[in-house]
């Protein structure tokens, strides 16, 4: 068999080998020891001396082709291997993904996280209370009288009989706490747990989450609450949201108003709004004389105003939930709805 | 409290007033006003007939067939049954489509085989009464065809006032004093209304005689030669809009009185009176009395009774006694027009759960010269309707009560600071003038005279006038402004940066739900987890029984949610951040000592055989860790816990979080992570089917606030490369992993690094108590490149080590 004929038929197998195992075992057979150059080259020392370098260049030259060819093949291997990776075949675009679980916050953070922005932003301290709270700062330095209706048991949570130590029914306290503590002039917000003594359904809870504010310094009047509230609306909901205030009643203010805010979710009256396209948004006020007096600061000298942010009813407003008791009930089919 | 408009109508022209306009007002300037609706509609449907002959039906013998003319040309043919109507009569027709109350609607009909097209309706038909004997005659001659309830002037608009915000507001209980505020909004007068006492008889009036504080005033009027008489129409119609059902010409004028001046009264048959009269005093321990809707009520010396011969006939201010009641036919009657302070009416009504249109209108403390008022005007009333009836004696009237009327000076630019708006004074004094405020400047300013109803309670300081100022003049008109002041940043506050780590981290990183609990845990949930025996802050009145405490921790809250959810998933992983209260703890002010936790649980159903790293235990161990080195405390350190931090845990597979240990130092234990006890699967209903792996974690967010975060300090690259290596150690079972670390970074001589656990295994071929722990680690030096020999000659080293702990190298 000549050099051609054998060179020819190992290009022929090279050009067949189905993939880079096979080309790899076929370059091992053909450029290995007992392979087809091995057999060339083991011949040649026993060759005349003079055909010992015809022979040796003609190894050399079937070593070049076959080398030359396996690089061929698998370059064209590599090719057809990226072709078919580029054909992509059995891909489904339809198939749904295998699931990632996520974790969640509760809706009332999530709340909570965009006031404190929109507050921060103004200027406002963040502050905490404690939910078991003095009967003081509950009522008596809120001018809540001891003979006032909102002191009954049937709205308040007593932890004694003498009545000193309650369930906190507001964050309102917080203010008197922080009037105490803090030199005007100041503006914070106090977002914490609440607690009313009622049986629960679902537009009724014993326990929820508001958010209480108040700013003090020289001169703050009515004007400055209705601001103040409009440019809270407008960081919440990035638009002008037009207010109205009207007379309501809460002894720790004086004028008491209820806020009402524009519907968000209708132009013409909805279900929300009862038709209105007013939203009762919160209760707020001038801070009466005499609840600054109690957290010794000179009314003569100072003013300020006080809201009361509902959160429980901010979160079942803005996110349509139908049932109060969904917020506390710990329930993953309802936690899971919310982001992390 | 409903307000109807034709009654606001007799205290002020309201020609060409929009209900809805009206309601939005009163919304803006004094109270809410939560519906608008009109008064009957039906009225409007039914209209005026005049029965112009009537013959009896041919085959039934009590019903009569009418013709009528509602004023349509031809007359209707109607079938009546009610004996009274008779040819001649105005009445009441509904003709055929009317939808009358109950959704009754009118078809046209044969009746015993005669063609009837309406009804001829009575008065209970239109929901007027309960009269239902005959057909409703129509007083005088009303227009013929036109819609009932204008022909004869009963057709009203009713507005729903939110209680809530009258509670301040004594006077406006009444529709006068709605209709002052109406009037000032209007720029209306406000009609002047006669409430003179009429001539009184000189007889001896009944004594009464007034024994406890708790009632300021009592006017008492002896009214005598009462006869039958019917209300008015247009009384019944006012009170059937305001909801009251009309019931006879006493009660109603009764009622009419209270609903006008907003003044509760009550009426005693004098016959039923000792002769001694009335006595005013607190209830005995023991007393009962029967109230007029026929329940015994229990009483205490809190509540304040009427009495009359050593009995109770009247619970003061709420209701009168069953034993006094005016029975049809009395002539001779004595009219209470009181005064009783608001704290002890509420008090009784609220304990008694007997709350009353007179016990509503006391609690908010009303005018003490009403009663007078008040007498007066149901006197005129009842005269012009019966012009037989005398008063035949002088009039009671006593009672330590003072006129409440009181001046306030106001400095008019305090109004425009505190409102913001450019208000001039004499603007102001029109306003408070415009409710009977009387104004009078005074020393550079203005000195205001409260009148007494609005004095009891409401107004007392210069602030209140300018609420009055301000809602007047409509808050509406003031225009808005902005804070102006030095921007300071507020101060760092750790906790909250903390909290809200923890919250990003295990609800982002860790993929955790947050929840938040209820305070309150029940008794049977503490018995459960063996916390029965510790202090409480309790509530007195809960809304459950079993269900007083506030919690001290945070945890047990969130192993009674992992039933629930396990019937829903196959693992639940759930974290609160939130607040504990311990008594015991507690300062010299009485407040509890107030604690700040992270609870953590994870619950997943039960796997054969977990690899170490699937263990509920483990995974929740990993979390904590993570979250502490994301928190800045690297250094956590998971410590065996001799004592159970909790009764409820695993009395073994548990640990306790310790950080800021290094050499000598001890370090703090800010909590643990444990699996729960086995035997609490049970009773937390999280075996079965839902048979689980669960542990819990409690960070104390107090103490870790206490610690010293390790901050972020650069660490330089290594300059030289490591290389990893896997070593497989089988030791008996007794040695801790944690020497098995120590060994290895013994062997690594300060070069073994990032040592990670990757396997856990036991096997027969290891022998009995016996596993094997496979580590990666990563041998690098600063200094230096690390050689193979390097390599070797840390596995001998550690090969050594272990030795002397009676483990090996697994080849």
């Amino acid at each position: 068999m000549d050099n051609q004929a054998n060179l020819e038929t190992a290009q022929a197998r090279i050009a067949e080998a189905p993939d880079p195992a096979a080309l790899a075992a076929l370059e091992r057979e053909l450029l290995g020891k007992d392979g087809l150059l091995g057999q060339q080259l083991s011949a040649i020392p026993s060759l005349p001396p003079a055909e010992r370098g015809p022979a040796g260049r003609a190894a050399n030259e079937l070593k070049t082709a076959l080398t030359a060819g396996l690089q061929a093949r698998a370059a064209e291997l590599a090719q057809a291997d990226l072709a078919r990776d580029r054909a992509g075949v059995g891909f489904d675009a339809t198939l749904p993904p295998p699931q990632v679980e996520r974790g969640s916050l509760h809706p009332i953070t999530h709340v909570t996280r965009k006031l404190v922005e929109v507050f921060t932003s103004m200027g406002y301290h963040i502050l905490d209370g404690p939910e078991v709270e003095l009967d003081w700062y509950n009522f008596e330095a809120l001018n809540i009288s001891a003979d006032h209706p909102a002191r009954d048991s049937q709205d308040t949570f007593y932890c004694d009989e003498k009545g000193s130590l309650v369930l906190r029914t507001h964050t309102s306290p917080v203010q008197v706490r922080a009037m105490e503590r803090l030199t005007p002039p100041f503006r914070l917000v106090c977002p914490g747990k609440v607690f009313r003594q009622e049986s629960t359904d679902a537009t009724h809870e014993h326990t929820f989450h508001q958010m209480e504010g108040l700013v003090v310094g020289k001169d703050i009047s009515v004007g400055h609450l209705v601001g103040t509230m409009k440019t809270l609306l407008r960081g919440i909901f990035g638009r002008d949201i037009d207010v109205r205030l009207r007379p309501g009643h809460f002894p720790f203010v004086e004028p008491g108003f209820e806020l009402d805010a524009r519907c968000v979710f209708c132009s013409d009256g909805c279900r929300v709004c009862k038709g209105t396209r007013w939203i009762e948004l919160l209760p707020c006020g001038l801070v009466h004389p005499k609840v600054l007096q109690a957290a010794g600061i000179d009314p003569d000298e100072w003013s300020g105003f006080a809201f009361g942010l509902g959160l429980s009813r901010l979160v079942m407003l803005s996110h349509g939930i139908d049932d109060v008791r969904h917020l506390l009930g710990g329930d993953l089919r309802f936690l899971e709805q919310f982001s992390c | 409290m409903l307000i109807s408009m034709r009654w606001l109508g007799r205290h002020v022209d309201l020609t060409g007033i929009d209900p809805e306009q009206l309601a939005l007002d009163l919304t803006l300037s004094t109270a809410e006003v939560e519906g608008v609706e009109r008064f009957a509609p039906y009225l409007s449907d039914v209209v005026v007939g005049h029965v112009t002959e009537r013959v009896k039906h041919p085959d039934a013998d009590k019903l009569g067939i009418c013709q009528v003319d509602v004023g349509t040309g031809e007359p209707l043919q109607i079938v009546c049954g009610a004996p009274n109507v008779a040819a001649g009569q105005r009445v009441a027709v509904a003709t055929v489509g009317t939808v009358l109350p109950g959704d009754f609607k009118i078809k046209k009909s044969k009746i015993r085989g005669v063609p009837s097209v309406g009804m001829i309706c009575s008065e209970r038909e239109l929901g007027l009464s309960d009269e239902h004997d005959g057909i409703w005659v129509l007083p005088g001659e009303p227009t013929v065809g036109a819609p009932v309830a204008e022909a004869i002037g009963i057709d009203d608009w009713v507005l729903e006032i939110d209680n809530k915000s009258l509670t301040h507001r004594p006077d406006l209980w009444g529709h006068r004093g709605i209709a002052r505020e109406v009037a000032a909004i209007l720029q209306r007068p406000l009609l002047p209304l006669e409430t003179s006492m009429p001539d009184l008889g000189s007889e001896d009036p009944v004594s009464v005689r007034v024994e406890s504080p708790a009632c300021s005033r009592y006017i008492g009027l002896s009214i005598d030669g009462v006869g039958q008489g019917k209300t008015p129409d247009w009384m019944r119609a006012l009170l059937l809009a305001t909801d009251q059902r009309p019931i006879d010409l006493l009660v109603d004028l009764s009622n009419f009185v209270m609903g006008d001046l907003g003044q509760p009264n009550h009426i005693f048959d004098r016959d039923q009176l000792s002769s001694e009269g009335i006595v005013v005093r607190e209830a005995r321990e023991g007393e009962t009395l029967v109230t007029l809707d026929e329940v015994q009520r229990n009483l205490q010396p809190s509540d304040l009774l009427i009495c009359s011969g050593g009995e109770g006939v009247a619970l003061a201010g709420i209701m009168g006694g069953e034993n006094s009641k005016v029975l049809e036919g009395t002539a001779r009657l004595l009219l209470e027009v009181a005064c009783f302070e608001p704290v002890p009416v509420r008090r009784t009504s609220s304990r008694l759960g007997l709350r009353t249109d007179s016990s509503a209108r006391f609690e908010k403390h009303l005018d003490p010269t009403l009663p007078l008022q008040a007498a007066g005007h149901f006197a005129r009333l009842l005269r012009e309707l019966q012009p037989n009836v005398s008063f035949p004696a002088q009039l009671v009237d006593v009672g330590d009560w003072s006129d409440p009327a009181c001046e306030i000076p106001l400095n008019p630019d305090q109004v425009r600071r505190s409102l913001g708006a450019d208000i001039s004074d004499e603007v102001m004094t029109t306003l408070l003038t415009s409710i009977d405020f009387g104004v009078q400047p005074q020393d550079g300013g203005l000195m205001v005279r409260v009148p007494s109803n609005r004095a009891t309670k409401d107004i007392g300081i210069e602030m209140d006038l300018v609420e009055e100022i301000g809602r007047l003049y409509r808050y509406g008109n003031i225009p808005e402004q902005h804070l102006v002041g030095a921007l300071v940043p507020p101060p760092v506050d750790h906790r909250r940066e903390l909290t809200e780590s923890c919250r990003d981290l295990l609800a982002g990183g860790a993929r955790f739900h947050e929840t938040m609990s209820y305070s309150f845990q029940s008794d049977s949930l503490h018995q459960m987890l063996g916390l029965d025996g510790d202090s409480y802050v309790s509530v007195i009145n809960p809304v459950a029984e079993g269900s007083a405490r506030i919690r001290r921790t945070v945890l047990p809250s969130l192993l009674t949610l992992l039933e629930p959810n396990r019937r829903q998933r196959e693992e639940v992983r759930l974290f609160e951040i939130g607040k504990g209260y311990r008594p015991e703890e507690g300062n010299d002010r009485g407040e509890p000592k107030e604690v700040h936790e992270l609870g953590l649980v994870l619950c997943q159903s039960k796997i054969d055989n977990p690899s170490f790293e699937q263990g509920a235990l483990a995974r929740l161990m990993a979390v904590v860790k993570d979250l502490l080195g994301a928190l800045q405390f690297p250094d956590l350190q998971f410590v065996p816990c001799e004592e159970a931090p909790v009764p409820w845990v695993h009395p073994v597979r548990r640990v306790e979080l310790v950080v800021g240990a290094s050499g000598k130092q001890a370090g703090t234990t800010i909590g643990f992570v444990a699996e729960l006890d086995p035997g609490l699967a049970g009773p937390l209903g999280i075996d079965g089917e839902l048979a689980s792996d669960t542990a819990a974690a409690c960070v104390s967010l107090d103490l870790l606030l206490e610690q010293e975060p390790s901050g972020t300090s650069f660490v330089p690259l290594p300059r030289y490369p490591g290389f990893k290596i896997d070593v497989a150690i089988v030791a008996p079972d007794e040695v801790p992993a944690r020497d098995l670390a120590l060994a290895i970074e013994k062997a690594g001589k300060g070069n073994a690094r990032d040592l990670v656990v990757f396997d856990l295994f036991r096997g027969e071929q290891l022998g009995a108590d016996r596993r094997s722990l496979a580590y990666h680690l990563v041998l690098q030096n600063d200094k230096k490149t690390l050689t193979d020999k390097d390599a070797q000659s840390f596995l001998r080293r550690l090969e050594r080590g272990l030795g002397e702990l009676g483990a090996e190298l697994r080849s």
